[in-house]
């Protein structure tokens, strides 16, 4: 069994201009599960943070009744960080204000189906 | 049944070219052998990927497994393939019902309606639709059918900011309690507390996050689901303004929405309104 088993989405995902780190998350615990990141990232705190955010936002929505969520962004002065959900794993993308949200959007929707079958095999 | 799927099998085995996919997946569906009618039309599809009849079906299978949104996707296809489909305006007025989008379902059936065959189930579905819109829309979020002296109630305070039905605003507190606004779901119930329970904590959770990548103050945090897009920028005193809008609505105009209710809480706030 691989021991990086999510590398190819991480990888496809941090060759997009401008994302400077992608990393697959427990949405339970927050704990990362494996990750593509730049020398002196946290992604440890940010990891919890992002699940933390994203499992908020998929409580609320529930709350709501307005189905599973899709796709989430958290936008800053100095750049943005996006997550999708899928089962229990999020995978989330930090990147610098510049990037092409859409695309990183699209990617990371992609990523999903591929993130649940990886997951399926490491689970 | 079973019969006519062995039939039906076999006429498409003697001949994988035919349309014969249609009612065999048909069958198939009706029997709620749903992976299988799955695979059946999406092989057939791919030899006929403009037959209509296929696509419905498609649909069909997708609301039967829950996927709406795919079901969506084939009945737009079909309408491309022939416009004013009957089934295919149905198919779309029931999944944006489903999702609560309910002024397009009025369109998608009123379209079907339009054409003038008598459908009582297309009728009934309209009434039911028109009648979901009036009770959605004779909430009291209009400041001017409140009683008098109370313009000023918090739960308004979005009220004229605001331009759908579908379209909610809420105000919370640094520990999730509504300060103002409502979070009305699409079935009319004020679900704020509950939201504000769940979120209770973002403020925090994202100003830590941004600032463990030094990105600066996060100035908002939108998310998708399945029928709507909720937006969230910070208020005054570590507060969190919610925004609600259908999936339909530009993201564009979701910002623009979310500033307004944001200049409109801040001078709430300020005790300037």
């Amino acid at each position: 069994m691989s021991t990086r088993p999510f590398a190819s989405i991480l990888d496809s995902l941090t060759r997009q201009r401008w994302v400077t780190a992608a990393l697959v998350v427990s949405e339970r615990d927050g704990i990362v599960v494996e990750s593509n990141l730049q020398i002196g990232q946290s992604g440890d705190r940010v990891a919890a943070l992002a699940a933390s955010l994203y499992r908020k936002a998929r409580l609320s929505a529930q709350a709501a009744g307005l189905g599973a969520v899709s796709f989430m962004q958290l936008e800053a002065p100095g750049g943005r960080i996006c997550a999708v959900g899928g089962g229990d794993l999020v995978l989330v993308v930090v990147a610098e204000p510049a990037v092409n949200v859409g695309l990183v959007r699209v990617e990371l929707l992609r990523a999903v189906g591929e993130l649940l079958a990886a997951g399926g095999e490491v689970a | 049944m079973a019969d006519d799927v062995r039939r039906l099998s076999d006429e498409l085995a003697r001949d994988p070219g035919s349309r014969v996919f249609v009612p065999l997946g048909e069958a198939l569906r009706r029997q709620g052998q749903l992976d299988l009618a799955l695979k059946v039309t999406l092989r057939g599809l791919e030899r006929h990927p403009h037959f209509a009849d296929g696509h419905d079906l498609l649909a069909r299978i997708s609301v039967d497994r829950s996927d709406l949104e795919k079901a969506f996707d084939e009945w737009d296809m079909v309408l491309r393939l022939v416009p004013g489909h009957l089934g295919a305006l149905k198919g779309m007025g029931f999944v944006c019902f489903q999702q609560g989008r309910l002024a397009q379902a009025e369109e998608y059936l009123s379209a079907a309606a339009a054409q003038g065959d008598g459908d009582e189930q297309v009728a009934s579905a309209l009434e039911h639709v028109r009648d979901a819109r009036r009770e959605v829309a004779e909430l009291p979020r209009d400041p001017s059918r409140l009683p008098a002296g109370t313009t000023h109630d918090p739960r308004f305070l979005f009220a004229d900011v605001l331009s759908e039905a579908e379209q909610t605003a809420l105000l919370l507190d640094r520990d999730g309690l509504v300060m103002a606004g409502a979070y009305v779901a699409w079935d009319g119930r004020d679900v704020g507390q509950e939201v504000g329970a769940e979120l209770s904590g973002v403020t925090d959770a994202a100003r830590r996050a941004t600032r463990h990548l030094s990105l600066g103050e996060w100035t908002s945090i939108v998310f998708e689901t399945e029928v709507a897009v909720v937006a969230m920028t910070p208020s005054t005193n570590d507060g969190l303004l919610v925004l609600a809008t259908s999936r339909a609505t530009p993201l564009g105009l979701v910002r623009r929405l979310l500033d307004r209710c944001a200049e409109r809480a801040r001078r709430w706030q300020g005790g300037r309104i």
